[in-house]
């Protein structure tokens, strides 16, 4: 106990020491330091919330009440938040053991498979669309999935998933291999002589220390098949409650003048994916990229 | 009971060659060498990390080569703790129990006696992130041993603490060691650590093995020019032999003059004197005179290290000297024109076993 209260003792002295030079409170060139980065933070934060606030200010209450209350906001709702959290699930389930390998082995084509793997995330989202119609209306595999298989993805609720999943999943295979770049392998290692597999090394270690990682990985895919918009226009329609999502009601009520319909359903977006982001932080810690 | 025979392993330009230890049941093994000599390598070899490409593993008789990290029965501590952060201290200390399927009753009952031992009691319900070096130390070692192991492979396990931390825990690992009869292989670049614990040593060198035996052994009698700089002796001369002298000695052509070995030289030698057996004399006392194997030099720098006092000596040769601080004392090399007589005692000579002709 001795020990370890002169330990602690010698710990809380540096601690002090350091606040008393580093800590951002304190001394001028740290303040203007943190004033510095924390005012970029408030002009986006600002700016942002500006925009959000002009729509709400824009719109009539009546135009909200309409839009609750009908039925084919709530059916597209309902296909936005099952297929965006359909094509996150998938996402993460390639992610995490792709991210994994990309992140520990080395093998003859890894640079080409990390490179093609980032490849969706630079595609304009209306080529990423027109490949995928290509490919299971003009190409033999394709079709034999579509007609040999039986599994119709072209204009059909699962083709949104397919369209999101290709889209998004990126950033989750992106977000796990950094997640485990960071995680050291040595605690593997050690894992492996106190009694584990490789698999167990995996389970125990690795993918808990990568678990932020990966869960901001998880929010950036959610967040971005759930606002998936040009590719689904093509690939999957918009066939009222059926493939039609949020995103592509808005641009229907926009085409036909009702800009306030629109806005209104814009806000209800906006209102989802906040609440969504905020419980998904909430239960899953810290993340530590986003 | 360990035994690496005759291992080799490479990794990129490195190579590690017919590397050959053997460390017996209960014993405390350091393996000394520099940064980059292949020590952690070694280390990795021998906890199944690394696949060795020739040579044989025995552990207590077992042939573990091929076999998993899991299935060798070692605990292994590396330099860097590699502490499980998203565990507690207890479910850090525990984790092989329960990668073993143990009850959590029974985990925790070992996760108590073992911290009990190391003096941890009191952090079992912290977490990783707030602990000290010696505490991270404390722990991982307690996460190694709980599966009893019957080796337990270190890897620099005390640089990164403070000389009072380190010698606290270099007692308490040669204790950990001798109470529960424990082999252990400790690496380190330290000589100070290797003698408070090592009941055997090795040095070794990109890769290749120089000496094994005692520190005593290291200390004074090293195979080459190699493991003496590396104890830290640089006090090693090329001589001549010239005739054979009373009792054994032999009389060598060095330098300009001529010194008495103790012992036997054949022709062309390497000698070694370590320092602190250069005796230094003020030059008005003398040292019983200019007699044998005495001349007169320059002090040329000093510095106080606490226990000896260093001096860096130039005469016929250039030299380096420990002495007390007493004797430094009596030197009186601030007044005087820092000039004394050294002397070698014929006896304090070792002669290399390399020839070099």
């Amino acid at each position: 106990m001795e020990y370890s209260g002169y330990e602690n003792f010698l710990e809380s002295r540096e601690e002090k020491m350091l606040k008393s030079v580093d800590s951002p409170t304190s001394g001028w060139s740290s303040r203007v330091f943190a004033a510095l980065t924390l005012f970029f933070v408030a002009v986006f934060v600002t700016i942002i919330a500006m925009l959000i606030i002009a729509d709400i200010l824009y719109i009539d209450k009546q135009a909200v009440i309409e839009v609750l209350k009908a039925d084919f906001v709530r059916d597209s709702l309902w296909v936005s938040v099952w297929t965006s959290f359909t094509a996150t699930a998938i996402s993460l389930l390639f992610a995490i053991p792709m991210g994994y390998a990309l992140s520990r082995f080395r093998f003859p084509g890894r640079l080409l498979a990390d490179t093609i793997v980032d490849l969706p995330i630079v595609f304009p989202p209306l080529v990423a669309g027109l490949t995928l119609l290509v490919f299971f209306s003009q190409t033999f595999i394709g079709s034999w999935i579509e007609d040999g298989l039986g599994f119709e993805f072209v204009f059909q609720p699962k083709g949104i998933v397919l369209c999101q999943l290709f889209v998004s999943a990126s950033f989750a295979i992106r977000s796990a291999k950094t997640a485990f770049d960071d995680v050291e392998l040595r605690g593997e290692h050690v894992a492996m002589t106190l009694g584990c597999t490789r698999w167990g090394s995996f389970r125990y270690v690795a993918l808990p220390l990568a678990k932020n990682g990966i869960i901001a990985g998880g929010i950036l895919t959610w967040a971005r098949a759930f606002g998936l918009f040009g590719p689904l226009m093509i690939f999957a329609g918009t066939f009222r409650g059926r493939t039609e999502v949020l995103s592509t009601t808005i641009y229907l009520e926009l085409s036909a003048g009702n800009l306030e319909f629109a806005l209104a359903i814009a806000l209800l977006m906006i209102f989802i994916a906040l609440i969504s982001l905020m419980i998904i932080r909430a239960v899953g810690g810290k993340a530590q990229i986003l | 009971m360990i035994h690496a025979k005759n291992l080799n392993f490479s990794i990129g330009d490195f190579r590690l060659r017919n590397v050959d230890i053997k460390v017996e049941k209960g014993k405390y093994f350091v393996l000394l060498g520099p940064a980059g000599s292949g020590k952690s390598i070694f280390l990795e070899c021998l906890c199944g990390i690394r696949r060795v490409e020739k040579g044989s593993i025995f552990i207590d008789g077992r042939i573990v080569t091929n076999l998993e990290p899991r299935q060798r029965n070692i605990g292994y501590v590396p330099q860097d703790y590699a502490l499980f952060k998203h565990l507690s201290v207890e479910d850090n200390i525990t984790f092989a129990l329960k990668v073993k399927g143990q009850s959590k009753s029974k985990r925790n009952e070992a996760a108590e006696g073992i911290a009990e031992v190391l003096g941890i009691k009191h952090l079992l319900k912290r977490r990783i992130a707030g602990l000290s070096g010696g505490e991270k130390q404390r722990v991982a070692l307690g996460r190694a041993l709980v599966a009893k192991p019957s080796v337990l492979l270190m890897d620099e396990p005390v640089c990164a603490l403070d000389e009072a931390r380190r010698q606290e825990i270099c007692a308490l690992l040669r204790k950990i060691s001798d109470d529960l009869n424990l082999t252990v292989i400790h690496v380190s670049h330290n000589i100070e650590e290797a003698f408070s614990v090592a009941d055997g040593a090795a040095i070794i060198s990109e890769g290749q093995l120089q000496q094994t035996g005692t520190l005593n052994k290291l200390l004074r009698e090293p195979a080459n020019e190699y493991v003496a700089r590396f104890m830290r002796c640089n006090n090693i001369f090329s001589c001549k032999a010239l005739e054979p002298a009373p009792r054994g000695a032999t009389k060598v052509e060095f330098c300009d003059g001529t010194l008495v070995v103790g012992s036997k030289v054949n022709g062309f030698a390497k000698l070694m004197v370590r320092p602190e057996n250069v005796e230094v004399y003020n030059i008005n006392e003398g040292g019983g005179g200019l007699g044998i194997n005495a001349a007169e030099a320059c002090v040329l720098e000093w510095r106080d290290f606490g226990s000896y006092v260093r001096l860096q000596l130039d005469g016929q040769s250039s030299l380096v000297a420990h002495v007390s601080y007493s004797t430094f004392k009596r030197l009186n090399l601030e007044r005087s024109s820092n000039r004394v007589i050294v002397r070698l005692r014929p006896d304090s000579f070792y002669v290399f076993p390399e020839i070099h002709t």
